[in-house]
């Protein structure tokens, strides 16, 4: 008798699971189908990377540095809020304040999303969604990460931001900055609102490392 | 007693029940073009190394162990796959901007570098995922080389 009871138990839960999951299985026909019709190839941007211009880091370095701001820039307001994200990052990371980094990432991902692309077209749309999927998951980055990783996003993402200014402008007056012994001694750059060098790789341990390179505005 | 023995029954009915519960597998027959290896002139030695030790959980495809029959073992590495391909899929590689690609790169190469993949547990059962200090070199070379030249 009992042993009938437990019989019907274990028949009675595999009919109930089964009838449960069954839904599971349309899922996984989606996934599959993924990817398929997004075949292309992206090398559009070939033609403008690895302009070294400045000769301050050689060809086996990372030519990070895609294209040179123009020292004036063309008057772009709706950016602010980006680059005011991205400067609160930076700071903290100056500060060696993991916290205040990843609050600077939550800000970006907001500046982002409220961002209007509506009058961009053509290539500069496709530039600037290059951009911004590429921000986007350096930002998510920055927000989950302990402080050495989010500075080796902040670095990536200081190349992103740099492409934006040069896309579509910015009023803010900037500095470009430089430290080469960041990023492995390969040397990175980052974007900072004040003159004086304060240095987001390192924080206090080499708070002046680094130089301006440019100055935008 | 018979409160704890209500208990186990009822945990072990779980236990078979679960099993019963249709698994979702990482499997795909077509290798597609955006795949990392035929996107890119990948040598043999480097191919061999990223199957063995990333196209696990950062692929379409998966060699699954013998454990992953069992639930709920299966639903752990389901969800380490998941987590896995959202952050990076070598199966779409070439579908990725070049933005994307050098950024993958770059993290790819820091998180072999830091010994943060693969996973400690992964390596745990396979032990040929395991990088040898030569194998990280030889790896990191190799990526940065092509990252530089993307």
């Amino acid at each position: 008798m009992k042993n009938l009871k437990v019989t019907i138990g274990i028949l009675a839960i595999a009919f109930i699971t089964l009838t449960v999951s069954s839904c599971k299985d349309n899922k996984k026909n989606h996934n599959n189908n993924d990817g398929h019709h997004t075949e292309m190839k992206s090398d559009d941007h070939s033609n403008m990377n690895h302009d070294n211009s400045d000769g301050h880091h050689d060809n086996a370095s990372t030519s990070h540095h895609e294209r040179d701001i123009e020292a004036n820039t063309q008057k772009n307001s709706s950016t602010t809020p980006i680059i005011d994200a991205y400067i609160q990052i930076k700071n903290g990371l100056v500060a060696d304040s993991k916290s205040a980094a990843a609050k600077g990432g939550a800000a970006l991902l907001t500046a982002f999303s409220q961002f209007d692309m509506s009058n961009l077209s053509g290539d500069t749309h496709k530039e600037y969604m290059e951009i911004l999927e590429s921000a986007k998951e350096n930002a998510e980055h920055i927000v989950k990460s302990p402080i050495g990783h989010q500075r080796e996003h902040f670095e990536v993402l200081s190349t992103d931001i740099n492409d934006l200014i040069t896309l579509l402008g910015t009023e803010k007056t900037l500095y470009q900055d430089f430290c080469p012994m960041a990023n492995n001694n390969k040397g990175a750059y980052w974007l900072s609102e004040i003159k004086e060098i304060k240095n987001p790789y390192f924080g206090a341990k080499m708070m002046k490392c680094g130089s301006v390179k440019k100055q935008i505005n | 007693m018979k409160l704890y023995k209500k208990i186990s029954v009822t945990l072990l009915l779980v236990f078979i029940g679960i099993q019963f519960i249709p698994k979702n597998y990482n499997q795909s027959n077509t290798v597609l073009a955006a795949d990392f290896m035929t996107t890119f002139d990948v040598p043999e030695n480097i191919e061999a190394q990223l199957r063995v030790s990333c196209y696990d959980c950062h692929s379409n495809n998966t060699y699954y162990p013998w454990y992953n029959k069992i639930q709920p073992v299966a639903w752990f590495l389901e969800g380490h796959i998941k987590e896995g391909k959202e952050e990076l899929n070598f199966s779409e590689f070439g579908v990725y901007s070049k933005r994307r690609q050098k950024n993958k790169l770059k993290s790819i190469i820091s998180q072999i570098k830091d010994d943060e993949m693969p996973l400690t547990s992964y390596k745990m059962i396979h032990s040929d995922a395991k990088l040898s200090k030569k194998d990280k070199e030889v790896l990191e070379e190799w990526l940065t080389n092509l990252r530089d030249n993307l």
